[in-house]
């Protein structure tokens, strides 16, 4: 054979492409209609649905939100995980096993069980409907994206490297901020993307504990399209597609997409 | 730099005296009652198979494994109690250990920076540091775009730029192809005698053990089997095991005559070298001491390989099997399946107690 791939791998390959791409296309598409209702833009691409979005207070304050909820959350769940991370595969402790089962196990409650107990817990304590109340929630299950991936960072150094460090005279603050944070960063950062990822597109625990006066993006466009489909939505999901692929363009440039989301530890890059 | 000298109030302290260190993991002794002591300046080797505690040992030294007992003494000075970061020890790791994300000269910068060496004296020791282990040229280079054995360079330019008290290197030639092992070594030996620093070797390799120390230890289980300079290990081993690790060697069983100056191996009798305990007793034979003639121990030629500079030919004898190493001087040795005999100058035996094991 002389090609990598034969015949039907290639066609399957395209199959599949398209399966995922195409709805993704046509949301972009409909996003231009002049009409009020979905459809093809056939008398030409309008501005019009693009303007009622930024003009729309609720979609606007929303995505505030989200970003906000999405940055402060990422951070803090990266806050966390970094030290436990490093407890976790540097240390030999009673519990180690018990505290990363702990870590991970939002990834393992369904959502709607985690919401309906948010939503009971934050009232509880007083932060029902607030920021810092979808802030916590959000960290929670967030969190092991992050850990996994900086995990894997530590993982992959070599322990030998920290000894190396000690034995020229560095004590363990020292390195940890010249050799081990440096080795790690690509592995924090891709897990900071997640995280946000994760908090951004999070619906089913937020629909919980959302108030009217401080809902995330996403769970706004639910609420909408419950009583209205008009092409708004389309216009909504254009916008965040096009941020979406932005966002990876601006990565990949700057660190390189593959080694991020698989995590390694190249930190140097050739100049 | 030097921490709080203790009061010592043994005599004769050496420079580094190490005495019962023992490590323990759930109740296995991977290293027993460790005892040594080193002169300033001094080449060591740690030479056994693999699984004798040689790391252990080495780690111990360092501070990266706690004993489980001992003591180690450096200039009088307790070292246990100190964390690695205080030993003032150098360590090249198996492994190299490079940070990755620095530079050959940033690597071994770093050791002077956390001393907080003034800066133009720290980028005239690592231009020093880089020209002695050959380097000069690579100070910018990433760890791994370098070759294993210029990797190697770096971590011992990083290791003796702090100017250690004692170097400890753990099997640092072990990743490096045969010709380039064999270079680093002389190499190794070149640079410890530039910088006189007492050096300790981990190794399995009894020719780069020989090649290099001044003395060595042998390990085995964890504990010392012998200590001693290269050759005097090589030709007086205290024991079988020994003799088999330091290269090839023939072990006869023999016979000490009553008069302690007869050695008979079957019907094989030659005068002792030196004045023996009668008694049953093991002849040890190094292979380039044998030679082929009438007399001496009866064998057949099992196999016979032809190396260049010297011929290698394995017999089965009367009393087991035997091996001898010619020079190649143009002499043919006996053909596969020939008889010969074995002859040997009488002191070139070696006799050792026949208890010692397999
Ligand atoms: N952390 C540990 N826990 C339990 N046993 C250990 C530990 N570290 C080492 N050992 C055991 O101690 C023994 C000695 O190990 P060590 O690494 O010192 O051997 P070595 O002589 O360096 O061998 P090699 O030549 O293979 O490197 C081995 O049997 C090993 O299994
Ligand atoms: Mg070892």
């Amino acid at each position: 054979m002389s090609g990598r791939n034969g015949f039907w791998a290639l066609l399957f390959h395209t199959v599949f492409v398209i399966f995922v791409l195409a709805p993704i296309v046509v949301v972009c598409v409909v996003a231009f209609t002049p009409e009020g209702y979905l459809s093809l833009p056939v008398n030409g691409p309008s501005l019009r649905w693009f303007e009622a979005l930024l003009n729309n207070r609720d979609f606007v304050s929303s995505f505030q939100a989200s970003l906000l909820l999405g940055t402060i959350s990422a951070t803090l769940a990266a806050l966390i995980a970094v030290p436990t991370a490093i407890a976790i595969v540097r240390h030999e402790f009673p519990g180690r096993t018990a505290l990363l089962s702990l870590c991970m196990s939002p990834l393992m409650v369904p959502s709607i069980v985690l919401g309906v107990a948010f939503l009971r817990f934050l009232s509880q304590i007083g932060l029902g409907g607030t920021m810092v109340g979808l802030v916590i929630s959000h960290v929670i299950i967030i969190t092991p994206f992050v850990l996994r991936t900086i995990m894997n960072s530590l993982g992959s150094l070599d322990s030998a490297l920290d000894n190396a460090a000690a034995s020229l005279g560095s004590d363990g603050m020292t390195t940890f901020r010249r050799i081990t944070l440096p080795l790690i960063a690509p592995g924090i950062l891709s897990g900071w993307v997640l995280a946000f990822i994760n908090s951004f597109d999070e619906v089913t625990m937020t629909i919980f504990i959302a108030s009217p006066g401080l809902t995330t993006l996403p769970v706004r466009l639910m609420l909408y399209i419950e009583d209205s489909i008009d092409p708004l939505v389309a216009a909504v999901s254009t916008v965040l597609i096009v941020l979406a692929v932005l966002a990876m363009v601006i990565l990949d440039r700057l660190f390189g997409l593959d080694r991020m989301l698989i995590g390694t530890n190249d930190a140097d890059k050739d100049k | 730099m030097s921490p709080v000298t203790k009061a010592d109030n043994t005599p004769s302290a050496s420079f580094l005296a190490i005495d019962g260190l023992t490590k323990t993991y759930n109740k296995v002794t991977v290293v027993d009652r460790f005892a040594l002591e080193v002169e300033e300046g001094e080449f060591v080797s740690l030479l056994g198979p693999s699984g004798c505690g040689k790391t252990t040992t080495l780690q111990m030294l360092g501070g990266f494994v706690d004993p489980s007992a001992g003591s180690i003494r450096l200039e009088g000075r307790d070292l246990i109690a100190a964390p690695p970061s205080k030993r003032g020890l150098g360590m090249v790791f198996q492994s190299y250990a490079l940070f990755p994300h620095m530079t050959a000269a940033q690597n071994i910068a770093y050791g002077l920076e956390v001393r907080k060496v003034p800066r133009a004296e720290r980028d005239e020791r690592v231009r020093q540091a880089l020209d002695l282990v050959g380097l000069g040229a690579y100070g910018d280079r990433y760890p791994r775009r370098m070759s294993g054995g210029q990797q190697q360079r770096v971590a011992l330019a990083r290791a003796l730029v702090i100017r250690p008290r004692v170097l400890l290197l753990d099997e640092p030639l072990s990743n490096l192809d045969a010709n380039l092992r064999e270079e680093m070594q002389i190499e190794l030996r070149r640079i410890q005698q530039t910088t006189g620093t007492t050096t300790i070797l981990v190794t399995h390799d009894q020719t780069e053990a020989m090649a290099l120390s001044d003395r060595i230890v042998l390990m085995r289980a964890g504990r010392i089997e012998q200590i001693g300079g290269p050759e005097a290990v090589y030709a007086r081993p205290a024991n079988s095991f020994v003799a088999r690790f330091l290269g090839k060697t023939n072990l006869f069983p023999g016979t000490v005559g009553a008069d302690g100056r007869s050695i008979s191996i079957g019907s094989h009798v030659f005068a002792a070298p030196a004045a023996a305990t009668p008694g049953a007793t093991i002849v040890a034979v190094r292979p380039e001491k044998l030679g082929f003639g009438e007399g001496g121990i009866r064998g057949v030629v099992r196999n016979r390989v032809f190396q260049g500079t010297q011929w290698l030919v394995e017999l089965d004898t009367e009393h087991g099997p035997a091996i001898v190493q010619r020079q190649n001087l143009g002499a043919v040795p006996p053909a596969i399946g020939e008889a010969t005999g074995l002859v040997f100058e009488p002191d070139a035996v070696h006799l050792m107690a026949p208890e010692a094991d397999k």
